[in-house]
């Protein structure tokens, strides 16, 4: 699954960043990276874009960009990313 | 290479460099003080900020990098900042880290280390993230990445000194600390090779940092491998590293410069979790209940028009005042010019070329100093990324970005200003594109031209008229946007990757700083043009000096006290000096112009004194207006619109079809020079030059089709 499959306000870890050359590449380097966790805060209207907390930061991308990232979603309660 | 220094050089060159939104600027202002220039990087529009600082006897020059995440060069900014470090070395670099968001500001920090510059970092904000519960063991942070850092609150000045000593320190000890990143055995295995091979030949390896080339050739960087060509064993350099990228690529299953990447986001992580500590889990912060508000899914939008409007009630009633006192400055210096310059071609010059000019370009300064204070306001509390979050989904359908949507907003208002604010757009193909388009929005100097025309032929509903005629040239910029995206600026769309910083107030000193510098920028840039241009419109539009011959004067004067019995001398000769002005205006160059340019705008309904008007109004739109006035021989008073209205009502080549399609032509072509100045200094002459084609072949194409499918449909 990808983070827009996630409901608002779960919490997940990366599995992999499938690759993509640029768009690939920059998630990675915005903290993208296997096994760290983070969460999805916020759902634009109709598809835009998404608000989605990682390594203790937010970033704005679009479900485009967030269909490159493998995610498995954390179990409830498992950890909460905004104080993780 | 950074030279040995001296234990103590007079002079270090130190370049300030982080990710954006660590308060870098601030920490610049704190560190120089009003000691500073701006100026721009070379061929590029970027600001580069340069200042000193004394301290005991030693000059510290600063150069203020732009904020990056990465050196892999995705945005102009990267680029800048890479081949500044890259091709003139400081001496040492600070880079200013967010203590709040300590990994992702570390994963740049580490690429500067393997440059071989010294680096030291200054852990900024350290207020919030104490009000945060986070804890940085200084030392052992510092001891762990070989890399020191001291913390710094920029905004309140705290930590300079501290920060200065580190430098001194650093420089001291330089080369004596070798920690660096370790990106793994399997992985350092590939890069020693690369790095011996580079540093086979010593000329080459003395002008690039071995380390950093070998593990940018893995990454597959293509600036990179354009500078490796430089070496004498490129070939067999670069076939080492691609046998290198694919290894990784196949062992770990996934790209090598993902690898490399979550290698280094492996070793900080290492690093952050014995060196910083959380002591307590804050409660929800503020911001995140303003975010709940402001980036709401439905309140989004209504919010953001909200502010939009706010912006522009602001910045045009109150910028309203200073324009007008600039202008009866201006009429009272032209009124003092005119009592001391003999009446002849000078006096003429003075008055109606140099004046004038000078009145219309700093008559703007006001409201692009509102208007940029009120757009620094958002820009530094984070507002505009919220804006960009929500309008992305719309704007993206056309190609353009979510932050295409402020610099857009503002073309409504003047188009300078709108040209200047998408330096916001991080992605050169984004910020073309919007540039292009910004023309087409209807700019403040254009309502004139479409109240008058709209006031002639619509007057039921004037406003409505007007309202179209916005809502035309908005749809005419979103369908250039599609169209220029899927040609000339094609390619993949630009990744949305946007960090949303949290809330921040602003500081007077930093929105003041960001004023002072677009202002001058603009008075320097656009000012030197304008004023240029407006000498040039004056000189086509008086010369060839018109001179009415013997016996024309009294015969006009004859006629028109015929036609109007019982007028007074001062009408009569009020009448007379319009009339002159219009046969003056018509046999100059640019009445000519008019004239010939007549076949072209035929088609488009539109006759000469169009023609003219279109050529003067390149000084300023208003001036379509004036020059109409002088034509229909109403004078360019104020009280003239009026008559002019009720003139070009009368006149029967006009009609409510040719007034529609003179508003959409005006709107469409080419904007003033003040613009098209911006336009050039931002992007260059080859995209002006391109700009200027496709506004006329737009704004013709335009007009041609309403005017002709209007015809053929009976409404001529």
């Amino acid at each position: 699954m990808n983070i827009s499959d996630l409901p608002v306000g779960a919490a997940f870890t990366v599995r992999k960043v499938r690759s993509g050359r640029e768009v690939g590449k920059r998630l990675v380097d915005m903290g993208f990276t296997e096994g760290a966790s983070g969460r999805l805060l916020r759902k634009a209207f109709l598809s835009g874009p998404l608000q989605v907390e990682i390594r203790g930061y937010d970033v704005i991308i679009r479900r485009s960009e967030a269909a490159m990232i493998e995610v498995a979603e954390d179990d409830q309660g498992a950890g909460d990313a905004r104080t993780a | 290479m950074p030279v040995l220094l001296e234990t103590r050089a007079a002079t270090v060159k130190i370049a300030l460099a982080g990710n954006p939104n660590a308060g870098k600027t601030s920490l610049f202002n704190a560190l120089t003080g009003a000691h500073h220039k701006v100026g721009n990087y070379p061929g590029v529009t970027i600001e580069k900020r340069e200042g000193e600082r004394r301290r005991d006897g030693r000059t510290y020059r600063f150069v203020d990098l732009p904020g990056i995440y990465s050196l892999t060069a995705y945005s102009l900014d990267e680029v800048v900042t890479r081949d500044c470090l890259l091709d003139e070395p400081p001496d040492l670099i600070i880079d200013v880290l967010d203590s709040t968001n300590l990994e992702r500001h570390l994963f740049l920090c580490l690429q500067f280390q393997e440059l071989g510059i010294p680096v030291i970092g200054a852990l900024n904000m350290s207020d919030e993230a104490k009000a945060r519960g986070i804890e940085i063991d200084e030392r052992g942070l510092g001891r762990l990445l070989g890399i020191p850092v001291t913390s710094t609150i920029a905004t309140s000045g705290q930590g300079i000194d501290g920060l200065l000593d580190l430098v001194d320190e650093s420089l001291a000890r330089l080369g004596t600390d070798t920690r660096r990143l370790d990106y793994g055995s399997e992985i350092e295995a590939l890069i020693a090779p690369l790095e011996r091979a580079i540093e086979a030949n010593s000329s080459f390896a003395e002008k690039y940092p071995s380390r950093w080339l070998a593990v940018k050739l893995i990454e597959k960087d293509e600036n990179a491998f354009e500078r490796l060509a430089e070496h004498p064993e490129a070939d067999s350099i670069r076939a080492l590293a691609r046998r290198a990228s694919e290894w990784i690529g196949r062992h770990f299953g996934k790209d090598a410069e993902i690898v490399i990447s979550e290698q280094r986001y492996a070793y900080i992580h290492g690093a952050c979790s014995e060196s910083v500590r959380r002591k307590f889990r804050p409660a929800p912060t503020p911001s995140e209940r303003i975010d709940g508000i402001v980036m709401h899914p439905l309140l989004s939008l209504p919010i953001f028009a909200l502010v939009l409007w706010g912006i522009f009630e602001l910045t045009f009633s109150v910028g309203k005042w200073p324009m007008a006192w600039i202008e009866t400055f201006f009429r009272w210096l032209s009124s003092l010019a005119a009592a001391f310059l003999p009446a002849g071609p000078l006096h003429s010059l003075v008055i109606d070329g140099v004046l004038a000019g000078v009145g219309s370009v700093l008559s703007f300064v006001p409201l692009i100093i509102i208007l940029f204070f009120l757009l620094s306001v958002l820009e530094d509390t984070g507002y505009l990324s919220r804006a960009a979050f929500a309008t992305d989904r719309l704007l993206h359908g056309f190609g353009l970005h979510g932050q295409s949507i402020f610099p857009l907003m503002l073309g409504f208002g003047c188009s300078v200003p709108a040209i200047m604010a998408a330096r916001t757009l991080k992605s050169p193909r984004d910020r073309i594109l919007t540039v292009l388009v910004i023309p087409f929005m209807s700019c403040g100097a254009k309502l004139p031209v479409h109240v008058l025309f709209a006031a002639a032929f619509f007057p039921k509903n004037p406003a409505l008229a007007v309202m179209v005629v916005y809502a035309a040239g908005a749809i005419v910029a979103l369908a250039a946007a599609l169209v220029l995206r899927r040609t000339i600026l094609k390619g993949e769309p630009t990744p949305f990757v946007m960090e949303l910083p949290p809330w921040r107030a602003p500081t007077l000193r930093g929105l003041l700083w960001h004023v002072g510098e677009k202002t001058t920028t603009y008075a320097k840039k656009a000012g030197t043009v304008i004023l240029a241009a407006s000498i040039l419109i004056w000189a086509i539009t008086s010369f060839p000096a018109y001179s009415p011959k013997a016996g024309e004067r009294e015969a006009l004067a004859a006629a028109w006290s015929g036609a109007h019995p019982g007028a007074s001398q001062a009408a009569i000769d009020a009448a007379l000096s319009t009339e002159l002005a219009a046969r003056g205006l018509s046999g100059s160059i640019a009445g000519s112009f008019g004239h010939l340019v007549e076949p072209l705008i035929r088609p488009l309904g539109l006759d000469w004194k169009v023609g003219v008007a279109t050529v003067t109004g390149f000084a300023a739109k208003e001036v379509v207006v004036s020059t109409l006035g002088i034509l229909y021989g109403v004078g360019s008073d104020q009280g003239g619109s009026a008559s002019l209205r009720e003139r070009i009502a009368a006149d029967p080549s006009w009609s409510p079809l040719t007034a529609i399609t003179l508003m959409l032509f005006i709107l469409l072509i080419p904007p003033c020079f003040a613009a098209m100045a911006t336009m050039r200094a931002e992007l260059g002459w080859g995209w002006l030059a391109f700009s200027i084609g496709f506004q006329l072949a737009v704004g013709w194409l335009a007009g041609f089709a309403v005017f002709q499918i209007g015809s053929a449909l009976g409404f001529a």
